[in-house]
């Protein structure tokens, strides 16, 4: 699994395709948060919401850039079993997402006056997490692997995108990042945001399950 | 070790791309894939290492070590081919230096050219293919599947490629690869499989000795029309058996006479329309009706 993941990471390291979402990353947040001088929770709450889009992008740029069959190499090198490829490439973006979290998690206080606590890093890697399975179990269905044409699978991880960021009682997402906007306590925060945690990382076994149905019987 | 049982496969609800296929590989095979273009070989391949479930039918006895080389190896990473190797060693299992060793050894077997650290797209086809073999042999494989392995490889690549062929049988192993050519899967396979409308027939193993000791001879008529000079063929030395199909005489000559007889037969004016080595008996009806499918 080490192997798998430090393989894709070479990979995406050299293709330089993670620029793009790294920069989009950096610039949100740097827009967002600069000179904020209000609670960390809404802070966080912001730096969350670039999260997302940024790593359904990631998600789909690393499972773009092999081609089918570099895939199928490396599916038969790992034994032949697909799904821990796989996880491997699921793994492989939450590490790059995970890269992101912490610059996520430094630059407002760089940029901006506050005062951090333990609860309130504690409550950022929380928040940032929720959004970034959220964002990976999106670019997971919208890959390659489940769409061949990559224009149907944009429209579609957009849509995705709108719904959860916008799906007011529904989404995950959207209920944290309402109730943080609002709220002002992290230590009071933590406890529901780590449940909202815990429910995506369901849904990211969910799209992680359906993509591997699909792509093995579309092999 | 590998059996294939009433395997079928389509997509969705397409065409059948295979169907009912009865397909055995024990250890120590080498086995050709024979087959036209889009006739489903890479497809059976792809079920043989279990990156593709078939339809209907099972197959069972699949090895732990597989290596697969896929038809098309298109290198558009930036990674080095050494550097890939290594990688790949990895997820099989070997330590970095291990694989990273054994890379170089196979890469220096193959003599790839335009050097180990250059990125993989600016490989040539060839030597693309070079790296692609490379990768499926890192570690010795139980079963090595190859998708057209000859297409863009180089003259001293094809013997270096034979010799890992022999190799992997040697070793206990099992190889199963396509070509559509088939002076290329006579020459390296020991039996063959021939494809054609989604059905895969077995014709046999090679030969040996049977196979070169006989000779198909077609004469014709001269394009400008001369007229041969008529000769009684079945008094020829080596000549077992005479028929005419059309204008052509199809001559059946054994080995140490053929020479002689074409000699004859184009010292009468004949022209040679085709000239074919054929094996004796059953057998060699049985091959030329399977590469007339193939083709």
């Amino acid at each position: 699994m080490i192997a798998l993941v430090r393989y894709m990471s070479t990979v995406l390291l050299l293709s330089q395709r993670y620029l793009a979402p790294l920069l989009l990353f950096l610039g949100l947040v740097a827009v967002l948060t600069s000179s904020d001088t209000g609670p960390l929770t809404a802070t966080y709450a912001s730096v969350a919401g670039a999260m997302l889009p940024c790593s359904v992008w990631l998600t789909m740029t690393l499972i773009g850039l092999e081609d089918q069959a570099h895939r199928s190499i490396v599916v038969v090198s790992a034994g032949g079993r697909p799904l821990r490829v796989l996880l491997a490439t699921v793994g492989t973006a939450a590490i790059w997402c995970l890269l992101l979290m912490s610059a996520g998690l430094v630059l407002p206080l760089l940029s901006g006056t506050h005062t951090p606590g333990l609860t309130d890093l504690a409550l950022g890697t929380a928040a940032q997490l929720t959004c970034a399975f959220t964002g990976i179990a999106i670019g997971v269905v919208c890959s390659r692997l489940v769409f061949r044409r990559q224009g149907y699978a944009l429209v579609l991880a957009l849509v995705l995108l709108l719904a959860v960021l916008l799906g007011k009682g529904v989404s995950p997402v959207n209920i944290m990042l309402t109730h943080l906007q609002s709220a002002s306590d992290s230590a009071d925060a933590l406890a529901p945001t780590g449940a909202l945690l815990a429910v995506t990382a369901g849904l990211l076994a969910a799209a992680v399950a359906m993509t591997q149905a699909i792509t093995r019987r579309k092999a | 070790m590998l059996r294939c049982e009433a395997v079928g496969k389509r997509y969705g609800a397409g065409r059948w791309i295979l169907s009912d296929v009865d397909m055995e590989v024990a250890t120590g095979d080498v086995l050709a894939v024979v087959g036209s273009n889009g006739s489903g070989k890479s497809t059976l391949l792809r079920i043989l290492v279990g990156l593709s479930q078939p339809t209907t039918g099972s197959v069972s006895g699949r090895p732990p070590r597989i290596g697969y080389v896929p038809d098309r190896f298109t290198g558009h990473d930036r990674i080095s081919a050494i550097s890939y190797l290594t990688h790949m060693g990895r997820i099989r299992g070997l330590s970095a230096s291990a694989a990273r060793a054994r890379g170089h050894h196979l890469l220096e077997r193959l003599s790839l050219v335009g050097g180990r650290n250059a990125p993989l797209r600016t490989l040539s086809k060839g030597n693309a293919q070079k790296v692609a073999l490379a990768q499926a042999l890192l570690v010795q494989p139980d079963l090595l599947v190859l998708d057209e392995p000859w297409s863009g490889l180089d003259a001293s690549a094809h013997g270096v490629l034979a010799e890992f062929i022999d190799e992997v049988a040697a070793q206990g192993g099992a190889v199963v690869f396509t070509d559509h050519r088939e002076a290329i899967t006579e020459m390296h396979a020991r039996g063959a499989y021939t494809i054609s409308d989604g059905r895969v027939t077995s014709h046999g193993g090679r030969h040996a000795g049977s196979r070169t000791s006989m000779v198909e001879l077609v004469l014709t008529v001269m394009p400008t029309g001369v007229m041969p000079i008529e000769v009684n063929w079945s008094v020829l030395p080596g000549v077992t058996d005479t028929a005419r199909r059309g204008g052509e005489v199809v001559l059946r000559v054994a080995r140490e006479h053929s020479d002689a007889v074409l000699l004859t037969a184009l010292q009468h004016r004949w022209s040679v329309a085709s000239l074919a080595g054929a094996g004796a008996g059953a057998g060699a009806a049985d091959e030329r009706s399977a590469r007339g499918t193939a083709l």
